[in-house]
């Protein structure tokens, strides 16, 4: 896969890319992370864990479509310490690029960028067939990633467990949840414990937001139409 | 799954019925397409007629949960008559293509349940096209839908560049159905199932 990213890469005049997944729950599970960047920017990248607050990634959270780098102040408002991530990309040798994202219901948010050296024009017309190969790209890199991590570990709720934690991410009290589905408050608590276990979290809130996140519950789900 | 052949007798049943005025929910209320809504309530357009083809996947209750209609790509379809621009050659036509439209699940579905039906009713149309010769489905669709048909592991294809406008993007593509269609998508956890003994019955 490194080799054809590296081919596919070159063949349209890139010099840089990375098709990554955006968070790393569960590394080695089902997460997608093939990267060619400048190393010097790799290991400040990990070791500052930008994943999280990469305005090129946040901005591909934002939108369904490819963008160039360049363009990324339409798409979110840039903090003073976004534009300093972006120099410092930039200083490691980064230049412009696009980011096509990669978004599934029911999957972590991920990406494929191409990037041109520093100093390098961007050729924006490229867009639409970057957009294409990115996205390809990234269904392959799916496709071996699911021979190496079989169905079974991808958690999913019941009918009822998937109910009471949308209405958890609502703020319903347990009590609350008994009431709005008619069934006894031991057994509210039960399905949400069993999901909690299902996802190896604690917490309330971060139950919520797994389920959305791996889907099982959707933003619809718990702000009603 | 159930199969309605032409708009004059989908539009006898209950059921397809159903299927018009969901689409109106869908298309014309949530997603504010520009379609005709007749009666106030069907969301009916000029490629509903004889020769389109309705498939329903229904509840437990026998209730319309989500459906698809397929165009004869020989004659007018949506690709070959409104977007013929975003193929780079010609919009393939043939006998055994048929065009997707309207591929539409119930608003009122759950995350979870929309999943379910969506995967009910892809391995549903790949029956349909297995038990009717056909061998490819074209169709133009939005970048994110596009995203999903892909992920959904069958042979898929662009047929031109997407087209990009205000954050928007449109491509067209095929998706080519053989007998390795259903492992493929048993692969990406796609494949349901759908009760291939109502075809002759429905039909």
């Amino acid at each position: 896969m490194s080799d054809l990213m590296a081919e596919i890469t070159k063949a349209m005049g890139f010099r840089h890319y990375a098709l990554v997944h955006h968070v790393d729950l569960k590394p080695a599970v089902r997460s997608v992370h093939i990267v060619d960047y400048p190393q010097d920017w790799v290991e400040r990248f990990q070791a500052r864990r930008l994943y999280a607050s990469d305005p090129i990634h946040r901005a591909s959270h934002r939108t369904n479509v490819g963008f160039a780098w360049s363009a990324v102040q339409s798409i979110i408002s840039l903090t003073a310490a976004d534009r300093s991530i972006l120099a410092e990309a930039y200083e490691a040798g980064l230049g412009d690029g696009f980011t096509v994202p990669a978004h599934i219901p029911g999957e972590l948010n991920g990406s494929c960028s191409f990037a041109m050296a520093a100093g390098e024009m961007l050729d924006h017309r490229q867009l639409p067939f970057v957009q294409l190969v990115g996205s390809f790209a990234f269904e392959a890199a799916r496709k071996i990633s699911r021979i190496h991590a079989p169905q079974s570990e991808c958690p999913s709720l019941t009918e009822r467990q998937a109910e009471c934690v949308a209405l958890v991410a609502r703020g319903k009290t347990d009590w609350e949840i008994s009431q709005i589905l008619g069934i006894g408050q031991e057994t509210v608590i039960q399905h949400v414990k069993d999901a909690r276990d299902r996802y190896g979290v604690t917490k309330r809130t971060l139950l919520a937001i797994r389920a959305l996140f791996e889907g099982q519950i959707s933003f619809a789900d718990v702000f009603g139409r | 799954m159930h199969i309605g052949t032409g708009f004059s007798q989908a539009m006898e049943h209950r059921l397809f019925r159903s299927m018009f005025e969901e689409r109106k929910r869908v298309f014309v209320d949530l997603l504010r397409w520009d379609v005709p809504v007749i009666a106030g309530r069907y969301e009916i357009d000029q490629f509903d007629n004889d020769r389109a083809v309705y498939i329903v996947v229904t509840g437990d209750d026998g209730e319309h949960r989500a459906s698809a209609r397929l165009l004869p790509t020989t004659h007018e379809h949506i690709l070959g008559t409104i977007f013929p621009d975003l193929c780079e050659e010609a919009p393939p036509r043939g006998s055994a293509i048929l065009e997707i439209t309207r591929f539409c699940l119930a608003r009122k579905l759950r995350a979870r349940e929309r999943l379910e039906l969506r995967n009910q009713l892809v391995t549903a149309l790949v029956e349909y096209a297995l038990a009717n010769q056909i061998h490819s489905f074209t169709g133009v669709a939005e970048w994110p839908w596009f995203q999903q048909i892909l992920g959904f592991g069958w042979t898929c294809r662009p047929l031109g560049l997407p087209t990009s406008e205000q954050g928007r993007s449109l491509v067209a593509l095929q998706i080519d159905v053989d007998d390795r269609t259903r492992e493929q998508l048993r692969a990406s956890g796609i494949f349901r199932p759908v009760g291939l003994a109502d075809l002759p019955a429905a039909a």
